[in-house]
């Protein structure tokens, strides 16, 4: 892998990656005047980011390009951001699949297009006004696809993600314009010296797109009423043009990165204690979407890994129970699903609570490994390792919820076909083992002996299922408080805002 | 030399900006009418622009066009260019926002005229 920092100018190289990243954006025009070309134009999109995916890793390109003189615009295609264009670059290519055959809405692979432009161009952008711009191409994408259909609730649930989405990046502007008239420029490299109030502005921003603590609480409500495209997009690639940017920050600024650190405990907590409560399984997923946002920023070197297997598995997951009857966990006890739609269930769900030898196995491991190092801040060294552990317990309770053992019945003959998109996430979720981006990973693993991992896996499996035995059920089970009204999350954002002004402010 | 007499003039400016997202802030969270709700954003992004236009103005004011020797009332010191072309963007991108965002609320009066925020909810629940 070539060394990050270095800023190395390579005509050929940058010409390669602005014209990849223009792309999706001439696609859509083109798509716009012929529509017949779209879905192949989304294939070559989707197939041009596998490759630029797979040169970021390997270094075949020029990491960190800086166009248009030192106050410009600053690219960094890096092994950060390899996972996440490879995530974004699959999860496009399983929705289209999805479609294939199905009459879809005019303007939704034009979309699609414009969304894949945006989500890349997050997620290279290294600079404070790119990721500005990026975001908000981001944000207008995704809410045009939450607003498809035109009903009342999907124009209401795409009003509000606007609306917070657009407040938050405003206040990101402020502190991007504190940090200009503190360090004369918008690159990330000031912000370890910038003052504590412009990173808490910077920080809420990209917390809320990235799906994190109270200022992610929009998601499990945008993903019970979105269509399950539109959620799969959202947890497996809008989300990776908030973690990019996020991660970034957390290796510019030490004291942003050890903050976030605290900031991802918390929303695993919270997502994970709303999953196990939740009677609905669209919103179950978005609740342990919130917990795994905050798995990732724990250690930015290992985010993009365990961000690329919880994406791929989660976009899976929203595809099958799409296919399946009942969206109420109560119905689903009473149903056996045929193998079709059962499987690719048990290995996506699987595979986010951590069994072997699925990706998400592997990406817990390595959290387990990164963390397992010298101590951070004033934790003793085992009290970091020991929470994700127990966490890593509740996800798979979490995920113990949906296990249902597969069974032919009169009614599973009736089903829909199975999911050609899910199929194409779960085989993802094996083969990428093989791949570059794991092989490195898995010959650590077995240097280290891997009964050890493997033991702690199947232990974690059980201690899950049991805690999902024993945790309260039924009518009379446990009763959260509704926090996600408008003005809750506005509060939410507020609040998280104002701690993190507090807490880097100092 | 104008400007460092007129230090003093840029912190008050800074603070009245500062008040007017905070203003924006405190409508965004408080108004229970959801156009006022976007009001209240609009009023967030004008103090954020006008915040860019002070921060670029810090090094002088003038227009930092290159039209020859032209002299300017103001004095020859150059206004900051940089974040007057960002804030340009950042303007234009608000106001595709809020276009799309009165669109939306536009289509939401049919259900609630009254564009409460408390009654929109349920629109989402199930």
């Amino acid at each position: 892998m070539s060394p990050l920092s270095l800023v190395s100018w390579n005509p050929s190289g940058s010409l390669l990656t602005v014209a990849w990243l223009l792309l999706p954006f001439l696609a859509a025009f083109l798509a716009a005047l012929v529509p017949r070309l779209a879905r192949p134009l989304i294939l070559l999109v989707v197939a041009t980011t596998l490759a630029m995916a797979l040169a970021a890793w390997q270094g075949w390109l020029p990491a960190d390009l800086l166009l248009l003189g030192p106050l410009g615009v600053r690219l960094q295609l890096d092994p950060l951001a390899s996972p996440l264009l490879l995530l974004t670059a699959l999860v496009h290519g399983a929705v289209l699949l999805e479609g294939w055959g199905r009459d879809l809405e005019k303007p939704f692979l034009l979309l699609l297009l414009l969304l894949q432009g945006g989500i890349h161009s997050a997620i290279v952008a290294s600079d404070l006004i790119s990721i500005y711009v990026a975001q908000e191409v981001v944000g207008i994408s995704t809410f045009l696809l939450l607003v498809q259909g035109n009903r009342a609730p999907q124009l209401w649930i795409g009003l509000r993600y606007l609306l917070i989405g657009n407040s938050v990046m405003l206040l990101y502007l402020l502190g991007a314009a504190l940090v200009y008239r503190e360090q004369g420029s918008f690159a990330l490299a000031g912000l370890e010296q910038s003052s504590g109030i412009a990173l808490a502005l910077l920080l809420l921003a990209l917390l809320t797109k990235a799906e994190v603590f109270l200022s992610g609480l929009w998601l499990p409500r945008t993903n019970a009423v979105a269509p399950a495209a539109v959620s799969a997009l959202i947890s497996g690639g809008v989300v990776c043009a908030g973690l990019a940017p996020l991660l970034r920050i957390a290796v510019a600024a030490e004291s942003a990165g050890s903050l976030l650190r605290w900031i991802g405990l918390a929303s695993a907590l919270l997502g994970l204690i709303f999953a196990l409560a939740e009677r609905r399984v669209a919103r179950l997923l978005a609740w342990s979407t919130i917990s795994q946002m905050g798995m990732v920023l724990l250690v930015p070197a290992v985010g993009g890994l365990y961000a690329l297997a919880h994406g791929l598995a989660k976009a899976a997951l929203f595809l099958v129970c799409d296919r399946l009857p009942a969206d109420s966990l109560e119905g689903w006890r009473s149903q056996t699903f045929p193998w079709r739609h059962a499987a690719p269930l048990l290995l996506a769900s699987l595979s986010i609570a951590g069994a072997p030898p699925l990706l998400g196995f592997l990406a817990k491991e390595q959290l387990g490994l990164a963390l397992s190092g010298p101590p951070v801040g004033v934790l003793p060294g085992a009290a970091l390792p020991a929470a994700v552990l127990l966490l890593s317990v509740g996800t798979a309770a979490v995920y113990a919820r949906l296990w249902r053992l597969p069974g032919n019945d009169a009614a599973t003959a009736q089903a829909p076909p199975s999911s050609p998109g899910a199929l194409l996430l779960v085989a993802a979720l094996l083969l990428l083992n093989l791949s570059p981006w794991a092989l490195e990973g898995w010959r650590t693993l077995l240097a280290q002996g891997i009964g050890e991992a493997l033991l702690k896996s199947a232990g974690l499996l059980l201690a899950g299922l049991g805690l999902q035995r024993l945790w309260p059920k039924g009518p009379d089970g446990v009763r959260l408080p509704d926090l996600e009204g408008l003005d809750d999350l506005l509060g939410g954002a507020v609040l998280v805002g104002a701690a993190l002004v507090l807490l880097l402010g100092r | 030399m104008a400007i460092i007499d007129a230090i003093d003039g840029f912190v008050v400016m800074e603070a009245l900006m500062l008040l007017t997202v905070f203003t924006g802030l405190v409508g965004l969270l408080l108004r229970r009418n959801l156009f006022l709700k976007v009001m209240g954003m609009d009023v967030m992004g004008t103090g954020v622009i006008s915040f860019f236009v002070l921060v670029a103005a810090r090094s002088g004011f003038r227009t930092p066009i290159l039209d020859g020797n032209v002299a300017f009332p103001g004095g020859n010191d150059w206004a900051d260019p940089i974040p007057q072309a960002v804030i340009l963007t950042a303007v234009v991108i608000g106001l595709s926002i809020q276009a799309l965002l009165l669109v939306a609320i536009t289509r939401l009066a049919s259900v609630d005229p009254s564009l409460d925020a408390g009654q929109l909810d349920q629109l989402g629940r199930d």
